[in-house]
């Protein structure tokens, strides 16, 4: 029990030292980025309560990030800017203005429940047919959300979203979802599912019903991610469907991998080194573009970087920086082996 | 000519093969027996390249074999006839014994010799040369992969369970080959749930318990001195 | 008679093309049992190559060869980079490898050459139109069948005719019995992602045939309709991935006359909502491919 305490306590202490640091500095950008970074965090942390429990790799995280997104601006734009926004609004919600605070929460269960609806039949793919169909899922609810004008606005960008997401919510929501994710860790269905995840074949036959568990898992990631989504909406108050799809994926994923998707510690470390990198990295391009000593702008540098990390730290270390152990179990590991050598 | 020194194999944390040794020589027939789950297959799999051995050592003509992939074993001599009886049933039985006969495929004249050999030998084969191995009978299979094993032109074949599942009288037929082979000349590491059978063929024996070589000796030796049947019920 | 000629040039051009994609990507998923998303990118490359050629004044036919070649290049380089290090550490660190490979080479493109659309040299024949029987036509979809034609045969008769055809007939059933009886595995490997990089090519130049221009994002789609065909074709059946190229051209084009502007927005969806529906009811693809042969 120490040893989940320790995780807890010293993964979320990142979160509060980040925030406790933006606030010092008092920068703007470094708020920003700061607050992006919780956001990340709670949809890779999302990420990794199905990846890392179940083993699956699923494309369709991201697609449930956009449900949030667009529920939550759906229930929260103005009532005067509704109009112009959204000019296909159905009419039932034409009406609607809800609080910030009421809508996230909504758009994770939105996007729960879609997730939920949709996913249960999935569940009992494994290896590449599970990756396909989740793949073909992030297809379907990008073509959804670029052409549904109705409520997304269709292709273009909607705007008017309420900007309600500051680093405290952030990263207190963060907090949350990290606690959570340790917490689905540690219950009998994360167990459970990490055991059948080492052995399909023992675990179903003990009679567990493998789809079940994975399903619980998959409905508790697209909360995250609507949630993450929603707040992620309510943060840069503008967005058009392409900001849900492979290439955020790919970033979310990223993050996932280089941490260590079996641990929530992977996750959290994952989400820190990553965004460093890439606002390094956007830093430099943005320097390079600025100083003009290529005729073309730069572009896609950050991209490039962190595939190339992504490949290293796949080849060289598979498990990603945190393979198995938490960074609490790490630690009193590593006390009670002094104690025992002194 | 083949030897096997304090040998592991693995499966995650399940140690299959628990540190066996074992010899082959030049023309001999050596015989592997023991109850499901002895570690036989594994053995044998191992000596193969298919399975990787966590400890130990396999020599080859006294050189280091151990870590060589299944591919680099064929080259070294080595052909293994699996005991699921692997063809590949949409390919047809000329097309499995072209692959047989893929290390040598410079060798056109030689091939094209034993090919005809192995149909004299099988003629059952000839008949159902340009039809899909799936369709073939369990026996039909059999002398399909030994066949397509012998084309690499071994000098030691590996012989997994070839009796499993069969009929009588293609058992019979399976040993009565199994038998021309060795008179030929060629060494031979047969794994064997049929105890009686296989010591009728076999020179020498070994025999297999939790992972361990728990007796060896002549044919005749452990024929005589081994209970058989508690054997088999892995006493 | 006229709408049924246009109708069947349209299905046999278009499917003619998904045929190769869907094959390009199967060859390597039938012996790994992996995904390679970086197989778009193949096409991209083909593409770029023929963009960075435009001025060299070399015959056209060199040039798509020399693209070709890149692509081929490019597919044995993914199986060095993305595939090779991590094949026997897990499924889905492949699968993530070979994604961020993808990104990979799209943002190099982004960063090297530029975001906008370049314009590729083409032979003026794909911007000729033809009549026949009273159907006006654009050359390059005769081309087209013709090219899907003479590869789909030459791909036949080698996967049929030739040691290592068999041998990667074999390997995608077993591979490691093929591998018991001496056919290296990197060999069969690196065919396969040759094969498919050639596949690629080809599909390439004819798919930039049709738009006249490359943008990094141009093997998304490609990569997308490959995926669908495999699935209704069956993931491991090299004739099934053909057959269900064609299959998915009839529904593409069946679908561009019968849904209305309004639906066909949705015509994504709703293939790929077809192809969750097909992988739920049969895993491995709607067709049946070759038995395993394993009987534990």
């Amino acid at each position: 029990m120490t040893r989940h305490l320790l995780t807890a306590a010293i993964l979320g202490g990142f979160v509060i030292l980040l925030v406790a640091c933006a606030e010092m500095l008092g920068i703007r950008v470094f708020d920003r980025i700061a607050t992006n970074l919780c956001i990340s965090l709670i949809l890779v942390l999302g990420l990794q309560v199905f990846m890392g429990n179940s083993g699956i790799l699923s494309f369709a995280h991201i697609g449930f990030m956009g449900v949030g997104a667009y529920t939550s601006a759906v229930l929260t734009i103005p009532l005067q800017m509704k109009g112009m926004a959204l000019p296909e609004l159905y009419l039932v919600f034409k009406g609607v203005q809800l609080s910030p605070y009421l809508a996230i929460p909504i758009a994770g269960l939105v996007a729960a429940a879609v997730a939920a609806a949709l996913s249960y039949p999935l569940m009992r793919l494994s290896d590449a047919a599970a990756v396909i169909t989740s793949f073909a899922l992030l297809v379907v609810l990008h073509t959804v959300m670029t052409n549904w004008s109705n409520v997304t606005n269709g292709p273009r960008t909607l705007f008017g979203v309420p900007r309600a997401t500051d680093l405290t919510l952030a990263a207190g929501v963060a907090i949350a979802a990290l606690l959570g994710a340790l917490a689905f860790k540690e219950s009998r269905t994360g167990r459970l599912l990490r055991a059948s995840r080492d052995d399909e074949v023992a675990a179903g036959a003990l009679g567990l019903h493998i789809p079940h568990l994975r399903w619980r898992a998959f409905v508790l990631a697209a909360l995250f991610a609507g949630i993450g989504g929603a707040l992620w909406g309510h943060f840069i108050t503008s967005f058009s469907p392409n900001a849900f799809y492979l290439r955020e994926t790919f970033v979310i994923l990223g993050m996932l991998v280089i941490g260590g998707a079996n641990t929530v510690t992977g996750a959290v470390v994952g989400t820190f080194i990553v965004t460093g990198a890439f606002e390094g990295l956007r830093s430099l391009e943005g320097s390079l573009n600025s100083a003009k000593i290529f005729s073309e702008q730069v572009i896609g540098l950050t991209e490039v970087v962190l595939a190339l990390a992504m490949i290293a730290v796949l080849i060289l270390r598979p498990g990603g920086l945190f393979p198995s152990r938490e960074i609490g179990a790490i630690i009193v590991r590593a006390l009670s082996k002094r104690e025992r050598s002194t | 000519m083949l030897e096997l020194t304090d040998v592991e194999v693995r499966y995650g944390a399940i140690r299959a093969v628990r540190g066996i040794s074992l010899k082959a020589e030049k023309g001999e027939l050596v015989a592997l027996l023991g109850a499901n789950g002895a570690g036989k297959t594994s053995t044998l799999m191992c000596i193969a390249g298919a399975l990787k051995a966590a400890a130990g050592t396999i020599r080859l003509d006294g050189r280091d074999v151990t870590s060589a992939t299944p591919e680099a074993m064929v080259r070294n001599g080595v052909a293994t006839v699996t005991e699921t009886r692997d063809v590949f049933p949409d390919l047809t039985v000329a097309e499995n014994l072209t692959l047989g006969s893929y290390i040598r495929r410079s060798d056109r004249a030689g091939v094209a010799e034993d090919r005809e050999k192995m149909f004299a030998l099988f003629p059952r084969l000839a008949e159902r040369y340009g039809q899909p191995a799936g369709t073939l009978s369990g026996g039909e299979q059999q002398m399909l992969v030994i066949a397509r094993a012998i084309l690499s032109r071994p000098r030691i074949l590996l012989l997994d369970e070839p009796s499993l599942g069969l009929a009588p009288v293609i058992v019979d037929q399976i040993f009565e080959m199994i038998g021309v082979l060795k008179r030929s000349g060629l060494t031979i590491v047969l794994v064997e749930q049929n105890a009686a059978k296989a010591l009728a063929v076999a020179d020498r024996a070994y025999v297999m318990r939790l992972g361990r070589i728990a007796a060896s000796g002549s044919a005749a030796e452990i024929g005589a001195t081994t209970d058989l049947g508690a054997l088999y019920l892995g006493g | 008679m006229t709408f049924a000629l246009q109708f069947t040039i349209d299905v046999l051009s278009l499917g003619g093309a998904y045929a190769l994609m869907a094959l390009g990507l199967v060859i390597v998923y039938g012996i790994l049992k992996l995904v390679n998303f970086a197989y778009g990118e193949l096409i991209m490359v083909t593409g770029y190559t023929l963009f960075l050629m435009g001025g060299s004044g070399l015959p056209w036919l060199v040039m798509a060869a020399v693209a070709v070649a890149m692509a081929v290049v490019t597919g044995v380089l993914t199986d060095y980079i993305a595939f090779r290090p991590v094949r026997a550490k897990s499924i889905t660190a492949v699968l993530i490898t070979s994604f961020a490979f993808s990104t990979l080479l799209q943002n190099a493109a982004l960063l090297f050459i530029s975001p906008r659309p370049r314009n590729v040299p083409l032979p003026a024949l794909f911007s000729q139109t033809v009549e026949i029987a009273g159907v006006i036509t654009p050359v390059r979809n005769l081309v087209t069948i013709a090219a899907a034609v003479v590869l789909l045969a030459v791909f036949a008769w080698a996967m049929r005719r030739t040691v290592l055809g068999i041998a990667m007939r074999a390997a995608a059933t077993n591979f490691t019995m093929a591998r018991m009886l001496g056919i290296p595995a990197n060999l069969i490997i690196s065919s396969a992602f040759a094969i498919s990089g050639l596949l690629a090519g080809v599909v390439g130049i004819l798919w930039i045939g049709r738009i006249g221009s490359v943008v990094p994002g141009i093997g998304s789609e490609p990569l997308l309709v490959a995926f669908i065909a495999t699935v209704i074709g069956g993931m491991r059946s090299l004739e099934g991935a053909v057959l269900g190229g064609f299959l998915l051209a009839l529904i593409d084009t069946s679908l561009n006359y019968l849904l209305s502007q309004e639906l066909l927005k949705f015509r994504d969806a709703f293939t790929f909502g077809l192809v969750i529906l097909i992988l739920l009811w049969r895993p491995e693809g709607l067709l049946k491919g070759p038995a395993t042969g394993q009987r534990t």
